[in-house]
């Protein structure tokens, strides 16, 4: 059986789901596999690594683990420190039990990929220019004047505003106008802020294996970044890794990384082809062909 | 110069601080109990890494100049009260640490440590897999759900002893006849169990390529909290055996750990067995008991500006 760690609403999961059972290959999706009544026995000794997890009584036999979730256990009916506790716990079992499995996995957790979740592009520069993959300028600071400058620098260059995004969140805001840059300093005042140059219309890439497949066809100059963006999810130990780049001023800069990629950033041609070539990396006995392009 | 990021209330801090101080080395203390007020902080990414500066009240030290990083986090205990919304300065504190760790993450200058490596103690299944691979024997675990596989482990082991799977700090505890009544819980999720390993407690502190070994001798199942069993606890250092020690040495690398904190058992018969390692070890107990020369050790690292050969910068 293909176990798909996520949620029904998930399109990557449930896209997957469909492929294999197109393929007659048994496939779940299971947003937290250890809690009850499943039944775990995970056990390290001189003799090596030995782990079986039932459902229903039945030892689930694995064949490949798509992992798009930590799993949730349900807070209904716990103290909400009994919870906390047991919550932690319940990630700290699957991450061990995920980590030693033999099958394929996609993409096998290492801890700080666990327990970090999707990291801000500021955690992942480190990575990105080891591999010569050029990043938008940032700025951290709580010093108003310092944020105003980097804008009126980027105001000299015909670029109107900074993006203002928040290092713990996902979303961006433009920072433009007075307004806006007394409100941002109101918030420097309690935390640094991080300041970017806002970039154009960005265009995301899905690195799948040794696959790259890129939302509609992609120019010259950031195919030539091909060879740098597998490296770069080699080097991370991600077999599935979703990457943006947009233009900048300087030209094309990678803008978004993040390892739990999301189909809604594709057109359904290229959903369909990660799809593809995710499938096949969970059940490497079939290659994507033509017929499953209809699969949703 | 150095840069010391944590709480002077912190007494291993307190310690590092002194230690640095007494080596001569120059350091400034980015007080995170109170972080980020009262400090000024300009952080410019560009292609080649982080520039600028970090300032307090007296001075301003460039990136540039900083030869290495000692971080030592503060929970919300060790955080001035809150002013105002409690969940709104939560939220604010997240992100003025998580801009702070970003710039760690990325100094190219040797950081104790830097928060990627310490993930794996969340939990500790996962990392005695990687410690196993390490070359460090680690005791005969069972991880599970399934009560009648805790007897059957208990039944193989005799002793056996239980302790949490994530970073929660719990109180290692025998399995006992109470615990085994107690059993059928194992049905709401799974619990971690250890075959108990007879002998003497050993504690290696690895710093950089040195390595600090500290016998502990005491009759508690777990040393930590042998006063509140109303038993003593004795302390002297002592030397590992060089296939061990070689053994510690990679673990803290593979875990990228500039300074870890390995908890070590050798057994009557000289074997040695790896219970976990802590990325952010309290290491003033045991410096104290023995006078071993730990702090200044970390002092000389964090003054080489070059990290030892080997270890892994940072992958998110």
């Amino acid at each position: 059986m293909h176990l798909l760690l996520g949620h029904s609403w998930d399109s990557c999961c449930a896209g997957v789901l469909a492929r294999l059972e197109s393929r007659g290959l048994p496939a779940r999706i299971v947003p937290a596999p250890l809690t009850p009544p499943a039944r775990l026995v995970w056990r390290l000794d001189a003799a090596g690594l030995a782990s079986r997890l039932d459902w229903d009584d039945q030892e689930v036999e694995l064949a490949g683990v798509l992992v798009r979730g930590t799993g949730w256990l349900d807070p209904a009916g716990w103290d909400p420190a009994d919870h906390t506790y047991m919550q932690a716990e319940m990630l700290a079992a699957t991450l061990a039990w995920l980590t030693a499995l033999p099958c394929p996995i996609v993409n096998r957790p290492s801890a700080a990929l666990w327990y970090r979740g999707r990291a801000s592009l500021m955690t992942w520069r480190t990575l990105l220019r080891r591999h010569g993959l050029p990043v938008p300028e940032q700025l951290v600071t709580n010093d108003p004047a310092e944020a105003r400058a980097f804008g009126d620098r980027l105001a000299a260059l015909g670029i109107a505003g900074a993006v203002y995004t928040p290092l713990t969140g996902e979303a961006g805001y433009l920072v433009a106008t007075d307004a806006d840059w007394q409100g941002l300093a109101a918030l420097q005042a309690r935390a640094p802020v991080c300041l970017g140059e806002p970039h154009g219309a960005p265009r995301p890439a899905c690195i799948i294996g040794g696959q790259i497949v890129w939302d509609c066809d992609a120019p010259p100059d950031a195919r030539a970044l091909e060879p740098r963006l597998s490296r770069l999810a080699a080097d991370a130990g991600l077999d599935f890794l979703e990457v943006a780049v947009a233009p900048l001023r300087r030209g094309l800069a990678v803008v978004r990384v993040d390892s739990m990629p999301m189909l809604e950033h594709f057109a359904p041609p290229a959903q369909n082809r990660i799809l593809d070539h995710l499938t096949a990396l969970l059940a490497p006995a079939a290659a994507p062909h033509a017929a499953l392009e209809a699969v949703p | 110069m150095i840069l010391v990021c944590g709480g002077l209330a912190d007494g291993v801090t307190e310690l590092v601080c002194a230690r640095l101080a007494d080596s001569g080395y120059p350091y400034r203390l980015l007080d995170l109990a109170h972080y980020p007020a009262g400090y000024r902080v300009v952080w410019h990414w560009t292609d080649a890494g982080p520039a600028g500066v970090i300032a307090g009240s007296d001075w301003t030290l460039d990136l540039d100049a900083i030869t290495g990083v000692y971080a030592r986090f503060l929970g919300p205990e060790g955080r001035l009260p809150p002013e105002g919304d409690p969940e709104v300065t939560a939220a604010l504190q997240f992100e003025s640490d998580a801009g702070l760790m970003a710039l760690l993450e990325d100094l190219r200058c040797p950081v104790v440590n830097r928060i990627g490596g310490g993930m794996s103690n969340n939990s500790k299944p996962y990392q005695a897999l990687l410690l196993n691979r390490a070359g460090l024997n680690v005791p005969a675990t069972l991880v599970t759900s399934d009560p009648a596989a805790a007897r059957a482990f208990q039944g193989e082991h005799g002793e056996v002893i239980y302790k949490s799977l994530s970073g929660t700090r719990s109180i290692v505890r025998r399995l006992g006849p109470d615990q085994l009544t107690r059993l059928a819980f194992l049905r709401h999720g799974p619990a971690q169990f250890q075959a108990f390993v007879p002998g003497r407690n050993v504690r290696v502190h690895t710093v950089g390529d040195r390595v600090f070994a500290t016998c502990i001798e005491t009759e508690a199942v777990d040393y930590r909290y042998a006063h509140l069993d109303g038993l003593d606890v004795a302390m002297k250092p002592a030397t590992l055996p060089a296939a061990v020690e070689a053994a510690c040495l990679r673990a803290a690398r593979d875990l990228d750990l500039l300074f870890a904190g390995i908890d070590l058992k050798e057994t009557p018969d000289g074997d040695y067995f790896c219970f976990e390692v802590n990325p952010c070890p309290g290491f003033i107990y045991y410096e104290r008991q023995t006078r071993q020369p730990i702090s200044a050790a970390l002092a000389d690292l964090l003054n080489t500006r070059r990290p030892p050969a080997g270890l892994r910068s940072a992958v998110p």
